[in-house]
């Protein structure tokens, strides 16, 4: 109840509060969205599996988040940013697809 | 928050929260272990275990937790951040765009910017042509113009100026035919009289003589295109007035057969005189335009 909420909350904060990106975050925005994306879908599956819990969410969350943005800025200050992001964005995507994967089973049981 | 019911084992890795196996830690065990072993397909499709979209759906519709405001603060902070960063992208693309990517764009900007340029100098070269064909047309305006001047003054429905002569037949015995005045325009015109018009003092009438101008004779004057003159004629044309008046003066000529008839004339010379008795057209009632032969 309490996470939809957060996230509709989120989305109209977003929508109607006229903020823009910081500059120094413009790198890592897109990395850390894909990181929280992945945590979220990870809560998803595990509702859906019955073990999901609260702060094992909240910090894998957050360690995702600043691992990813970890990875880039050590790319971005060795040159290798474009490729090192790329690289996160090819494996939180392969995990969002396991997740996604996952949680099909569990609601199509197919 | 660890003691809920659904969270018997906590994962040991932190962002992926699923360990393998999930069916063995499920808190609702099933009943029939044996039958599901031997045959899986039917209890699969019974499950005693709820399925995924219901406890989805429970988790959803259960009881607010406060353990669970910093999972909804979380994912408020994604949503946030998420539609913040779309709409960041809408406003500028460049700003996080990388090397490849900004010679990608540069590249296509500049082919872009080459077809623009293209489409300029095209677009030059119609304008161009639309204002010389404008000149043509303003050019063929003008000639139309003109010629359609010309043509008025030899229809007589424009005032013409320009040297002549005038050339006055004061006749008090109305002696004066028709005959006289039509041989004198014929004079005229074989002297190169471009506008002749004929004005009747007496009457106060006056005519401009036109491709269908008539003479006839009449009571106390002379009709001419329908309206009646009587004298003191006086005769205006333009052209070379040296010409007009040594065309006059030919033995049996226009003046000596005027002065037969009792007539006494006067021809005066202009550098600059204006016929402006104006010939009114009328639709031709008959004669129609032939069509073009090819």
């Amino acid at each position: 109840m309490i996470p939809a909420l957060g996230l509709l909350v989120g989305v109209i904060a977003g929508l109607f509060l006229d903020v823009s990106v910081p500059l120094e975050l413009q790198p890592y925005m897109p990395i850390a969205i894909v990181a929280a994306l992945d945590a979220v879908f990870g809560g998803i599956r595990a509702v859906m599996e019955g073990i999901f819990d609260n702060k094992v969410f909240v910090v894998s969350f957050v360690a995702n988040v600043l691992i990813a943005a970890l990875i880039v800025f050590l790319g971005d200050q060795l040159g290798v940013g474009a490729q090192l992001s790329t690289a996160v964005i090819v494996v939180l995507g392969i995990r969002i697809f396991t997740n996604v994967a996952s949680i099909r089973r569990l609601v199509f049981r197919a | 928050m660890t003691d809920q019911d659904k969270n018997q084992q906590p994962p040991d890795d932190a962002a992926d929260q699923v360990p393998d196996g999930a069916a063995e830690k499920t808190p609702d065990t099933s009943p029939e272990p044996g039958p599901a072993a031997k045959k899986p397909a039917p209890p699969r499709f019974t499950p005693v275990a709820p399925s995924g979209a219901k406890r989805f759906w429970r988790a959803l519709t259960k009881r607010p937790h406060a353990g669970h405001v910093g999972v909804g603060l979380l994912v408020g902070i994604l949503g946030f951040a998420a539609v913040v960063q779309v709409r960041g992208d809408e406003e500028d693309v460049l700003a996080h765009a990388r090397r490849d990517e900004l010679m990608q764009i540069y590249d296509g900007l500049r082919r872009q910017g080459d077809r623009l340029e293209e489409e300029i100098t095209e677009l030059r070269r119609g304008r161009d042509e639309l204002i010389s064909s404008a000149d043509a047309e303003s050019v063929a305006m003008t000639q139309a113009e003109e010629r359609l001047r010309q043509t008025q003054i030899m229809a007589g429905t424009a005032p013409a100026t320009g040297p002549g002569i005038q050339m006055t037949v004061s006749d008090p015995d109305t002696n004066v035919r028709s005959v006289e005045l039509f041989g004198a325009v014929q004079e005229l015109r074989s002297a190169g009289a471009e506008a002749i018009q004929i004005e009747g003092v007496g009457s106060d009438t006056s005519v401009r003589v036109v491709a269908d101008t008539h003479f006839l004779d009449a009571d106390g004057g002379v009709r001419v295109s329908g309206r009646t003159l009587e004298p003191t004629y006086v005769v205006t044309a333009i052209g070379n007035p040296v010409n007009l008046e040594e065309a006059m003066y030919f033995p049996q000529g226009v003046v000596s057969k005027l002065e037969q008839k009792d007539a006494e004339v006067t021809i005066t010379q202009f550098s600059e005189l204006t016929v402006d008795t104006l010939h009114e057209v009328q639709e031709p009632q008959h004669a129609r335009p032939a069509p073009e032969e090819d």
